[in-house]
């Protein structure tokens, strides 16, 4: 079975003889489960966090792609960095991060938090947040609008799906 | 009374060599000597002429050459102000500390021993209010150079490569906090951190808690980790330029932060603004205002478990958002006042929008009333918790809907009037018990309810009174205004939006410093939390509708 799932979706085979069953690989089943549960941490430092709210809210509405968001890192399959991360906070990121779950995920959400922003000639603010922990996806924005998060949402989900997390499990 | 009869009165008290008077800045300054300012302070607060009670801000200033600690005091008695300063040598700076006069001044005095290493003689706890406890220098002075690094965080975006999964894995304080499960000594009470991440303090506020069991000691505000140093990058910045940053220092209200520093530079350079400017300057504003309101009470109830009303306030606050983008073009961070007037015209057809809009929205209000506000749960939550006297709140240097509620009848709208606000009719809000007693936590959430109602009429008004014109008046390009000083101030939805602006002739502001309201909210926290529950805390916490970045700026 080819592995570019990502732009043709899993291969599922219907059993005709059995009506109700469906057949596909054990990878493409729980990256699609994966992909359409990302919990994510509700974590916001700045402006960015507002806007990560009206993100959750009703208009653009982030829960019907199962993204739903969590008080608690242990819970948490997503951290979305929505704004500037000063010097004070670095450690504090970092923990956050340490205690998600795996597969764990990270969105830079705005320019603070891409490359410090506005703030980068400050003496207090981190210059991009992945000098402290890695990121997967960068979202510019100052701050990005509601739609583009829900962009980088769908994005992740392609970037989940395009990965063997079973055999990621397995060996390496 | 006017400054000068101060002045004159200082010096019949205390002798003539004591207080030197400044006339010629735009807010007349007296100069005080250091050894003498405690003495002078208390006899400002309790002279029966004087009566300052309200130390709106204080203010380090690095000269160079010497150091200056500004106070700018208010007296809601006698209504007057009054801007005091005092100078000390640069190599052992060192003041009287007046936190046991102003209880405000506490906070203030520690973030001016932190950013400038002034030193406040009697200060009872003078530490290090937003950099981290190592931190080395004091980043306000002139002379101040970034670190290269700090805890092995590069300091520039060029330096170092992304960290990678392993790294951070094995970082000391991932490993400490981890796999070596190293817990604090505890002293026969409980100690507990309520933050920074934690989904009831709105963003990156900590509280260090002792407890036993559920009643608390005391809750003590760790602050400081959005500190981004605004009031520093403004020095860098020409005078047009720090107007973004403005809009970062209160999100949720970005056009109170732009309004007050276009007041600041426009006073000190004696600019006029159009009417029509103005007019869209309000409208903005009170729409801005009830943005933020939306967002403050909307956070009390889903702190104490309601989350419906929240995510109604969420839907009306988009259209909020939209009409936003018509005015000037952005959601959330404006930038929309310009020296001298605004950026874009308010057409016509975005009057009617926001005409259409308000006749939609003021049955909500009664929806959202419906839905939380007369909740009997919701109501005891509240009602009686985190009550606040109308002296503490002076003395603690409250301002805005907080100060009102607590039954301060001051609004600067009203009693220090600036734009058009007095061709407006609107009501001044206060706290009147309205579950319980005065100043308590339901009377700080049902004031903003019923602010929002006054800012729609405000809007109502000003959009049918509109004239035409021009959007903006005559700038230089260039703006360099004449070394003076000034303080001015705004309501903004958090109270007192103030900056204190120095110039020294050049294109850049030669220091600028912002008072804010969740600054003093934040800082009146350890005094209300002794006795309280840690559930009560959230709501004493959510009704006095904290800004991260305002505390930190």
């Amino acid at each position: 079975m080819t592995d570019k799932n990502s732009e043709t979706g899993p291969t599922i085979i219907e059993a005709q003889a059995y009506p109700g069953v469906i057949m596909t690989q054990v990878d493409h089943a729980v990256n699609w489960f994966r992909k359409s549960s990302i919990w994510y941490l509700l974590f916001a430092t700045a402006c960015c966090g507002i806007e990560l709210m009206q993100t959750g809210g009703p208009r653009t509405d982030l829960d019907r792609f199962g993204a739903v968001f969590r008080a608690t890192p242990r819970q948490s399959d997503l951290l979305i960095v929505a704004g500037t991360i000063t010097y004070k906070m670095a450690d504090r990121v970092r923990l956050l991060w340490a205690q998600m779950a795996d597969p764990k995920y990270v969105i830079a959400m705005g320019s603070c938090a891409n490359t410090g922003g506005l703030f980068q000639r400050s003496y207090s603010v981190v210059c991009g947040v992945d000098k402290v922990v890695p990121v997967d996806l960068y979202l510019p924005g100052c701050p990005p609008r509601p739609e583009a998060l829900n962009e980088a949402i769908l994005r992740l989900q392609e970037k989940m799906y395009g990965e063997h997390w079973l055999d990621k499990m397995r060996g390496a | 009374m006017q400054p000068v009869e101060i002045h004159e009165k200082i010096q019949n008290t205390f002798g003539a060599d004591v207080a030197v008077f400044k006339p010629e800045l735009i807010d007349p300054a007296i100069e005080i000597q250091p050894e003498k300012i405690l003495e002078v302070c208390r006899f400002l607060r309790d002279d029966g002429d004087l009566k300052f009670d309200f130390l709106r801000s204080l203010s380090g200033v690095d000269l160079n050459d010497a150091f200056e600690v500004v106070y700018h005091l208010y007296s809601y008695a006698k209504r007057h102000y009054l801007v005091v300063k005092t100078r000390m040598n640069r190599e052992e700076p060192s003041v009287d500390s007046v936190a046991g006069v102003w209880p405000t001044a506490n906070w203030h005095e520690r973030e001016t021993y932190d950013l400038f290493g002034i030193d406040f003689k009697g200060h009872p706890k003078l530490t290090r209010l937003f950099m981290p406890e190592d931190w080395v220098g004091y980043p306000m002075r002139k002379d101040y150079v970034n670190p290269t690094e700090y805890h092995g965080i590069p300091c520039t975006r060029e330096e170092g490569a992304p960290v990678t999964r392993h790294e951070v894995e094995g970082h000391p304080t991932v490993q400490q906090a981890m796999h070596e499960k190293k817990c604090p000594e505890t002293m026969g009470f409980m100690r507990l951190n309520m933050g920074p991440h934690h989904p009831a303090t709105h963003g990156v506020l900590n509280l260090l808690l002792e407890t036993d069991g559920e009643i608390l000691k005391r809750a003590v505000p760790d602050v400081g980790y959005l500190h981004r140093g605004i009031e520093k990058l403004a020095e860098d910045n020409a005078y047009i330029g720090t107007m973004p940053y403005t809009d970062r220092i209160d999100y949720l209200g970005a056009m109170f932060g732009n309004h007050a520093w276009a007041l600041a530079v426009e006073k000190l350079a004696g600019i006029e603004t159009p009417p029509r400017a103005e007019y869209c300057r309000i409208i903005a504003s009170e729409l801005n205002r009830i943005a933020s309101h939306l967002i403050g009470t909307g956070t009390v109830s889903m702190d104490l478990g309601a989350f419906t009303p929240f995510v109604h306030w969420l839907r009306e606050r988009e259209t909020i958002n939209d009409i936003m983008e018509f005015i000037c073009g952005s959601r959330l961070t404006y930038n929309y006042m310009r020296f001298g007037g605004v950026a874009r015209d308010i057409e016509q057809s975005t009057v009617d929008m926001i005409l259409r809009w308000l006749d939609h929205f003021e049955p909500m209000i009664d929806e959202f009333n419906r839905l939380i506000s007369g909740n009997e749960i919701f109501i005891k939550r509240l009602a009686h918790v985190g009550v606040i006297s109308p002296e503490e709140a002076a003395a603690h240097g409250l301002v805005g809907p907080n100060l009102r509620a607590s039954g301060v009848n001051f609004d600067i709208r009203r009693d220090e009037p600036y734009s058009i606000y007095p061709d407006l009719k609107f009501d001044v809000i206060v706290g009147e018990g309205f579950e319980g007693e005065v100043g308590d936590s339901f009377d700080r959430f049902y004031c903003r309810v019923l602010e929002i109602r006054e800012s729609v009429r405000l809007v109502r008004q000003a959009c049918e009174a509109m004239p035409a014109g021009d959007i903006q008046g005559k700038v230089k390009k260039v703006l360099k205004p004449e070394a003076n000083e000034v303080y001015a101030r705004v309501e903004s939805a958090r109270g007192e939006m103030g900056m204190y602006v120095i110039s020294d002739g050049s294109d850049k502001p030669y220091r600028m410093k912002t008072r804010t309201g969740s600054y003093t909210a934040m800082a009146v926290m350890e005094h209300l939390s002794p006795g309280l529950l840690i559930a009560d805390l959230v709501a004493v916490f959510g009704s006095l509708d904290i800004v991260a970045p305002e505390v930190d700026r």
